[in-house]
């Protein structure tokens, strides 16, 4: 609230009441995902990192910027807002993924069932695209609707989560109608259906190596398919032996190691780890709040979740240390190699923590 | 000279020729013992003799302590310069020459030397430490000594001669008593040249967290001089918030096993360094390194226990959430340090070890550094005691045995009637009671209230006895805990005048009776013990409210029935146990109404009451 508007000689209640709505409305958003944009020189400095918001915004910040602005040093629980590089409509509804494509093409999906495609120059260089919000997207793919009787079509299902990959140039979408699709980036068409789920998919990976994509779903259980096939390899059902997690939920996050031999589910508040060429579980943890979201840092797990922790483990599924992070809720974990991680979650809240463990900068992300 | 030249060249141990080369060379005026001016003439004959044998050896290109064809002495064989020594010492040692000497040829003898060559001199001081160390030899050189050593060292290079700097500290220590007080930092001042600069701006392009790079040198500045951090409460608060920002970062990454180890195996002498570099491209090479992290909370250790050690006068002392904060920040490194690989247990244990005793000397400094050793007539008492063949009692001593024994031999002891026991506290307070009269006039000094111990007994039968009373401790002080029914009368209305400032207002509704009367009517009433403690907590209460013009008007009437009856405060009992006669023949329901009338009167006469019921 700047001081003009709170002038009271010419009031203006219009403006006053929607800058508080929108800053309920910001304090509400949630960030699902963030990524760090490539760096083409060869300086590990992670310095453009995108976000997608419950908005439907897709957003760049710039890390230097954001301390110059002093979200740096302001602990406590107000942060400051964050100006972005720019901020563009990506989608109507949530935007819940965004990946880059070959360190040019910035893809985007959301709650519309569409994936976008951005040029990144185009969009880092256009210095005025601050309300880029009408910018047009080089790339469109909309999920297919599937036909009833009499000519009836399904909602468009949503995308959740994408997977690249640009070798055999192509996009893995997990969506809502609980098929993976694999598209073609080529053609823009859908190559490959993966149907096999009974619940929608949260999560998607592809293995590069073995041409393999897994998927994990809202139906409790992870799988392994096979891209040429479409055919489900293997079903993971994280706990089905253990009686600790009899309840049922749903594998909301999946991550695989970079030797593509590991991999992590993240099922209700259980983190089990896979070894992938011997198909076994090798440790399961419980955690404190349900598993959100995770990755693999080298030999170790990096996990978020229901909670404003970052917990750092081992292959044995030790927790090696906690770090107090900014978001209640924690959805999205990013890793730049350089070490530099980037939390995001409720309260459109991002939180960079170095190399070293220690917060060098928070910031909330602007609405649209 | 000559003669000692050959002397030199002798071979066999020093006893069997040195006396009498000197003898021929000076030819003293006393057979074993030499004046002054022959000593002095001795002393300058050798000073030239080492020094023609160290330029010789410097122009031969040998080491100077083995220059020389090696004489063979017995099983070890040496050269010239130490044989020397050797001898010079020995002499030195027997008291034929002055003790002097020796420390003045070795302080040459060093200063002659190139660097090298010193370690060696060193290396032979070090090795004849227990003769030197010898009190008559001490006395004589223990200034040329220090001279030498700090000579030295002041040579010495901080950075790359440190083990050798190490050996010179040691000796000192060893060579000098323990009590030595010459090399104490007395005053306590820190060094605070030792500044560490470190980056201020970011470099571009710097990829590391550079807020974090700037907190943790920035705590350099406040460990090289801990005494800012007292007087300024801004500048602990600043400390400690960076200190936060360090510990949790170093809990949120801790250091694996590998890591640990990895750094253990190049962790030698040669790698060993004063200072870390502070480039911020090093920092995250420098978390990563054990040892860095070891530095920075055994820093934090030390600076904590100079907060928290006692300060010259009180007002030093740091505040209670100070000391909170500081405790828990301790703990944190602690945890740290016992988690942190290689072998963070042991580490820790050493380093409070190395600390505990650091705190003795701050508090052996604090006391004036009194010398540790014990006067010589003590140790030959203990001596004598010794000797004597002492009876072996089986608790160690013969009281602790007498105790065990004793309660075999009285059995009843427990029974026994005239036990001594816990004093009941109404007996236990009445001679505070008594000083507390006024008019007793009990002077200052032999006030009860002001001998800590019967107070602090007193504290302890009544936290047992008397827990209500315990209570008035802290509103009251001491005097509050003396049980109400055993202060004197004027006393007690003195301290309760809330209640009858209640009962002034009523005597003025009811202007026939007098408020003497009053007071005297209203002795004679007696509630029921059981309202006691009620009456007595909500006297309390008023009594904190209490004022107005009433007060100096009841303090008037309770003089007056003082007067009048002219009642020591015991006879005042004795009227109202008279009284309580009656009341006691009472139904308890109709004492009660009673009290519901009458509890705003003095509670006076329910102590009164209270305290006969105990007699009873």
């Amino acid at each position: 609230m700047g001081v003009e508007k709170m002038d009271c000689t010419n009031w203006d209640e219009d403006s006053y009441r929607d800058g508080i709505l929108q800053e309920r409305e910001t304090l509400s958003r949630t960030v699902f995902r963030t990524a760090f944009a490539p760096n083409p020189n060869p300086n590990p400095n992670s310095d453009h990192i995108i976000t997608a918001s419950s908005d439907g915004s897709i957003a760049s910040y710039s890390i230097s910027a954001c301390l110059e602005m002093g979200c740096g040093s302001a602990r406590g629980r107000n942060w400051l807002m964050a100006e972005p590089q720019f901020l563009i409509q990506g989608h109507d509804g949530p935007a819940y993924d965004v990946k880059f494509y070959d360190d040019s093409l910035l893809l985007s999906c959301g709650d519309d069932g569409r994936i976008r495609g951005w040029k990144w120059n185009e969009l880092l260089g256009s210095e005025v695209s601050m309300e880029g919000a009408k910018m047009k997207p080089i790339l469109d793919l909309v999920n297919p609707q599937h036909k009833g009787p009499w000519g009836a079509l399904s909602p468009i299902p949503e995308n959740n989560s994408i997977a690249v990959d640009s070798q055999s140039g192509s996009i893995y979408a997990a969506a809502g109608d609980s098929c993976a699709y694999c598209w073609d980036m080529e053609k823009c068409e859908v190559k490959t259906v993966f149907k096999g789920h009974s619940n929608y998919i949260h999560s998607i990976v592809s293995c590069k190596l073995s041409n393999q994509i897994i998927t994990g779903s809202e139906d409790g259980t992870a799988r392994i398919w096979d891209c040429k096939s479409a055919k489900c390899i293997q079903v993971i059902d994280p706990g089905k032996d253990d009686k600790k997690v009899s309840f049922p939920s749903a594998v909301s996050c999946i991550a695989l190691d970079s030797s593509e031999s590991w991999l992590v589910c993240g099922k209700g508040q259980f983190l089990s780890v896979w070894n992938l060429p011997a198909r076994e579980c090798v440790s399961m943890t419980k955690t404190n709040a349900s598993v959100q979201d995770v990755i693999f840092d080298n030999n170790q797990i990096l996990a978020v979740g229901a909670e404003p922790l970052l917990t750092r483990l081992n292959m044995n599924g030790d927790i090696l240390s906690q770090i107090q992070c900014a978001p209640q809720s924690a959805f999205s974990l990013s890793l730049h190699p350089s070490g530099v991680t980037a939390v995001s979650g409720y309260g459109a809240l991002v939180d960079i923590i170095s190399q070293f463990g220690s917060h060098s900068c928070t910031f909330r992300c602007r609405g649209l | 000279m000559d003669l000692f030249r050959k002397a030199i060249l002798h071979p066999g141990p020093p006893q069997d020729f040195a006396l009498q080369t000197v003898q021929q060379a000076i030819k003293p005026q006393k057979q074993v013992k030499l004046v002054q001016d022959e000593n002095q003439l001795l002393e300058n004959i050798l000073r030239t003799l080492l020094q023609e044998l160290v330029s010789a050896a410097v122009q031969s290109g040998e080491e100077i302590m083995q220059y020389g064809q090696p004489i063979d002495d017995g099983d070890i064989c040496r050269g010239q310069i130490p044989r020397l020594l050797d001898i010079v010492l020995y002499l030195c040692e027997k008291e034929h020459i002055e003790g002097g000497m020796i420390f003045q040829l070795l302080e040459d003898l060093n200063e002659m030397s190139t660097m090298r060559n010193c370690k060696d001199v060193f290396g032979y001081i070090e090795s004849k430490q227990d003769i030197l160390g010898k009190p008559e030899l001490f006395a004589r050189g223990k200034l040329v000594m220090l001279r030498t050593c700090n000579q030295l060292l002041r040579r010495l290079s901080k950075a790359n001669d440190v083990v050798f700097c190490g050996r010179i500290i040691m000796f000192l220590a060893h060579f000098f008593p323990l009590s030595e007080r010459s090399a104490v930092n007395i005053k306590g001042v820190f060094n605070t040249s030792n500044e560490t600069k470190y980056e201020k701006e970011a470099p571009d392009g710097s990829s590391i967290d550079f807020n974090f790079y700037k907190t943790i040198w920035s705590l350099q500045e406040f460990f090289s001089n801990p005494g800012s951090l007292t007087p300024a409460l801004t500048k602990w608060q600043k400390f400690s918030s960076s200190l936060t920002v360090v510990l949790n970062t170093f809990e949120a990454q801790p250091l694996s096993d590998e890591e640990g180890s990895a750094i253990n195996l190049e962790d030698e002498g040669s790698n060993f360094s004063i200072k870390y570099l502070t480039s911020s491209n090093l920092m995250g090479l420098e978390l990563k390194d054990p040892s860095f992290r070891r530095h920075v909370l055994v820093q934090c250790l030390i600076l904590f226990d100079y907060l928290k050690a006692p300060g010259k006068n009180d007002k030093d002392m740091p505040s209670d959430t100070l000391k909170e904060e500081i405790k828990t920040c301790e703990e944190r490194a602690k945890k740290l340090l016992e988690m942190m690989p290689p072998k963070g247990k042991e580490f820790l244990r050493s380093i409070e070890h190395i600390l505990e005793r650091e705190r003795n000397w701050v508090w052996w400094k604090r006391d004036g550094c009194p010398p540790f050793e014990k006067q010589p007539i003590e140790k030959k008492l203990a001596q004598e005691t010794g000797r004597k063949r002492r009876p072996r009692w089986r608790m160690g001593n013969k009281e602790l045995s007498q105790l065990w024994k004793w309660a075999d031999q009285n059995p009843n002891a427990l029974t026994n009637p005239e036990r001594v026991g816990t004093p009941a506290i109404m007996d236990y307070w009445k001679p505070l009671a008594e000083d507390m009269d006024e008019s007793a006039g009990i002077e200052e000094e032999y006030h009860h209230k002001n001998n800590r111990v019967y107070c602090w007994k007193g504290l302890r039968f009544s936290a047992r006895q008397d827990l209500e009373g315990f209570s008035r401790f802290t509103e009251h002080g001491i005097e509050g805990v003396v049980p109400l029914e055993i202060l004197p009368a004027e006393v007690r209305s003195k301290k309760y005048q809330a209640k009858q400032a209640d009962r002034s207002k009523r005597a003025k509704k009811d202007d026939s009776r007098g408020s003497l009367q009053q007071v005297e009517e209203s002795q004679s009433v007696t509630p029921p013990a059981n309202e006691i403690d009620m009456d007595g907590s909500r006297n309390e209460n008023e009594g904190s409210g209490a004022g107005g013009e009433s007060d100096g008007m009841i303090a008037l009437s309770v003089d007056v029935s003082q007067g009048d009856t002219s009642a020591t405060p015991d006879e005042h009992q004795k009227q109202s146990s008279d009284g309580d006669a009656d009341g006691d023949g009472l139904e308890a329901g109709q004492i009660e109404a009673e009290v519901g009338m009458n509890n705003t009167i003095a509670d006076g006469e329910m102590d009164a009451e209270a305290d006969l019921d105990v007699v009873a």
